[in-house]
């Protein structure tokens, strides 16, 4: 009796079973790329960013009838992974895209602090990974597998301290950051040392810090007022932005005050006020003013998702389109996993000039982009315009 | 499990009951024989299996990845766990019943040491050559591993002492940072700690001291939470150990030498599957040995009624001091084995969201029991794997989840019992 009933019970299992995939059955080729997101987590508005980006990339695809490679057509299927914004979990996630669900490359994580470990797994399992958003050099850095979209910490202080020098002339410059944080310490000792190289030793009048979450910067920019700097140097988010901003102005300052693409937030302007119209940030890219491409892109993405995009979103676009134009460049998929994995590598090491929205972008050896900054000033209106575009 | 029984599900109880009576007297030996066979067949025919059933390739971890995907695959994966685990499991447990139940009584005339190695040779068998099919699989395996070294060290002092503790976070990264440190500068060449001191295979015997290392620092660590909870219980002792873990974080922020918000990697890939089970199941049994003396017992004593446990002649000044340090030793030993796994750390990686992990692994499998905390951080990686697909749902059912355990079973799953190896290795009849 009891043995029957489960005989029975396997039977109508294996019967739905074959029923099914009898009707799913497999159709053309698809080329699989897997996405690794923080969609929960610390950071859940930069993972649905990176989702609405993708699946806006994948309708193109679709409605192009699939990906061109070689004369013939493939299906795209994305397979979006979830990193809850967890180290270990991005590690899991992308050994799971590349061993599990096998997929031809992989665009994520966003943050460093998933991506450095989620690179050595792509890099171990010869999985190119282009994540276009960390800027932490350790990423991609001896990693012949690993890409990134963005530009580094050590560029953008390169070239904020020469739009600095060649806009306004100045040669004394103060510089005030997180000490605490990752990003602002990294840009601001960049920004230190090549203002240095520029200006001579010294030309860095007052070099201030604080921890995160201060809100009371008037000890920090009192001596940065007595010290005769021309011009104030803040890498910093948006909600110290804001108050660092508006305390300097109280205080009596009155020289221009110079980002980096942490301000390029819309809360930024929304908190700071007018105190910010003037200002300028170095960045990715700007969304008022954009042409072209990028006018385009932005477009789109509000008019389906409701709100401007922010840097994760273009930078992610950009990726998948990376990945496009080097899986094109391939020629042919073989359907041999690593074979095809080896050859879309070597075809992203080898883009020349990607025109890309966030600017143009060739990989140099260690698979970082170059490419040029876009300058931003914040107009009256406290709109984010494009100012100048910097590059090295 | 249900606590009440209606007259509609009696016949169903009884009738299970039945079923499943011929298996209580199943000794673990045939269990753990009946595991390995499966974890052979799935290495033999889990590939053509899977592929005849329409799911492309063997699923991991039971198919709990992906039926959230394609439910449409749930069937062939019913089919498949059925076929490659459950039946032959059942199978060969019932056949060796009495050749396993006479083998587990022969080893037993040994000294009890043998009859233990040679199940947990068998069981770590099972699990490499289960682990060995996908290398998802093989991370999930040793991370889950990891979190049952974890949730035990912490279940010492939240369920053992009862004490509610949450400087886990701080200890793992001491033990982290510890045994990286040590890694790191000595067998890789880093840009933070220059060249490499060795070179060559020094590997397996500097890597078990760097992680005692780890572990010993986060015991001294532990002394800064352990001294102050001489005075306060409770919620107190809940914010000064909070408070710990913010200060190690902001710490290891500030210390330049570890790279620090930029974190440190380029750990040596050491921890291995092998590696990675040998000290978990010495750290199991060395806490389950520490919980069961005379000390687990003071714990427990402490637990119930620190003024009485004080006039029973029990050093409870001394008891908390050990029972902390013993936790934050073995919570700095997996934060050493979890870094060289991921071979990647950060300050932030410690934070308020390792600590609800934490935390959920011991209260949903339970307090002051070696089962329990084997319950929950297995059952909680699973979860969190399977729902993954879910993405923010994910974040309601688990908590959901946790809230139903606290309302059915307030001490979790399995709490309160004791872990006594005699009785898992003797013959059931």
């Amino acid at each position: 009796m009891r043995k029957s009933h489960l005989l029975l019970l396997i039977a109508l299992l294996l019967i739905a079973t074959v029923a099914i995939t009898a009707c799913g059955s497999s159709g053309p080729q698809t080329i699989k790329i897997g996405i690794n997101a923080p969609l929960t987590g610390d950071i859940p508005k930069v993972g649905e960013g990176t989702k609405f980006a993708a699946e806006m990339w994948l309708d193109d695809i679709n409605k192009a009838g699939g990906l061109e490679v070689g004369g013939k057509k493939y299906q795209v299927e994305l397979v979006i992974e979830d990193n809850e914004s967890k180290a270990d979990s991005a590690t899991k996630a992308n050994t799971k895209l590349i061993t599990q669900d096998e997929v031809l490359a992989i665009v994520g994580p966003q943050s460093s602090k998933q991506a450095v470990p989620a690179g050595e797994v792509a890099n171990n399992y010869k999985t190119p990974m282009v994540s276009p958003w960390s800027t932490n050099p350790n990423t991609t850095l001896n990693r012949p597998w690993v890409f990134r979209a963005a530009f580094l910490d050590p560029f953008q202080g390169v070239v904020d301290a020469k739009f600095i020098s060649d806009e306004f002339g100045f040669t004394k410059a103060a510089v005030l950051y997180d000490v605490a944080s990752d990003y602002p310490k990294g840009l601001a000792d960049v920004f230190k040392k090549s203002w240095e190289d520029l200006h001579g030793a010294g030309s860095v009048v007052a070099f201030e810090s604080f921890t995160t979450k201060d809100t009371d910067f008037s000890a920090q920019l009192t001596k940065i007022i007595n010290s005769g700097a021309e011009v104030l140097f803040t890498p910093q988010y948006y909600n110290e932005v804001a108050l660092i901003v508006q305390q300097a102005h109280e205080l009596g300052w009155t020289g221009p005050i110079i980002g980096s693409d942490s301000w390029g937030s819309a809360e930024t302007v929304k908190l700071c006020g007018s105190d910010c119209y003037g200002s300028f940030f170095s960045t990715h890219y700007a969304a008022a003013g954009a042409t072209g491409a990028t006018k385009e892109f932005i477009d789109r993405y509000n008019a389906k998702y409701g709100y401007v995009p922010d840097d994760v979103g273009a930078l992610t676009w950009d990726s998948l389109n990376l990945l496009k134009q080097a899986i094109q460049d391939c020629g042919s998929i073989t359907g041999d996993l690593g074979k095809d994995r080896q050859c879309v590598r070597d075809a992203l090491a080898n883009i020349k000039n990607f025109p890309g929205i966030t600017g143009d972008m060739t990989f140099d050896e260690q698979g970082d982009p170059t490419k040029c900054a876009v300058i931003v000033k914040i107009s009256d209106a406290g709109e984010f315009e494009f100012y100048k575009s910097a590059c090295p | 499990m249900a606590v009440k029984t209606d007259s509609f599900t009696a016949p169903t109880k009884r009738r299970l009951a039945t079923f499943w009576q011929p298996y209580t007297r199943v000794a673990m030996l045939s269990w753990l024989t009946g595991a390995l066979v499966a974890a052979i067949l799935e290495q033999l025919v889990g590939r053509p299996l899977a592929f005849m059933l329409g799911l492309g390739k063997v699923p991991v971890l039971f198919g709990l990845v992906i039926i959230l995907k394609a439910p449409l695959l749930i069937p062939g994966v019913i089919v498949y766990v059925l076929l490659i685990y459950i039946l032959p499991i059942g199978l060969i447990a019932r056949l060796t019943t009495k050749l396993g139940n006479k083998l587990a009584a022969e080893l037993l005339r040994y000294p009890m040491l043998v009859s233990t190695v040679v199940h947990l040779v068998l069981l770590y068998a099972t699990l490499q050559i289960w682990g060995n099919i996908n290398d998802y699989r093989n991370l999930v395996l040793r991370l889950t591993l990891i979190s049952v070294l974890i949730t035990l060290s912490l279940n010492v002092i939240n369920g053992y002492m009862g004490e509610f503790s949450c400087s886990h976070p701080g200890f793992l990264a001491l033990g982290a940072y510890g045994a990286s440190a040590v890694t790191v500068s000595l067998f890789v060449n880093d840009n933070l700690f220059g060249p490499a001191v060795f070179t060559g295979n020094w590997g397996w015997i500097i890597f078990p001291f760097s992680l005692i290392l780890g572990g010993i620092i986060a015991a001294i660590g532990s002394l800064v939470v352990a001294i102050p909870s001489f005075r306060t219980r409770g919620d107190y002792l809940a914010i000064i150990s909070l408070a710990f873990t913010f200060i190690i974080k902001s710490f290891i922020e500030n210390l330049e030498f570890v790279g620090g918000p930029r974190g440190l990697s380029s750990q040596p890939d050491w921890a291995n599957l092998p590696t990675v089970f040998i000290w978990v199941v010495v750290g199991v049994w060395v806490i389950n040995n520490f919980v069961r003396s005379t000390m687990g017992k003071a714990l427990n004593a402490v637990r119930d009624d620190e003024i009485a446990a004080d006039a029973m002649t029990v050093n409870t000044r001394r008891t908390k001091m050990v029972a902390f340090m013993f936790s934050a030793f073995w919570a700095g030993v997996g934060g050493g084995l979890f870094a060289h796994v991921l071979r990647y750390v950060n300050p932030s990686t410690f934070g308020i969201q390792k600590l609800a992990e934490v935390l959920a692994m011991v209260y949903f499998g339970g307090l002051n029991s070696v089962y329990g905390s084997i319950v929950g951080a297995v059952g909680f990686n699973l979860l969190s794997e399977a729902l993954r697909p879910l993405e923010i749902f994910k974040w309601i059912i688990i908590p959901v989840l946790l809230i139903l355990i606290m309302i059915f079973r307030p001490t979790g799953l399995v709490a309160f019992k004791e872990f006594d190896v005699h009785q898992i290795i003797a013959p059931k009849e």
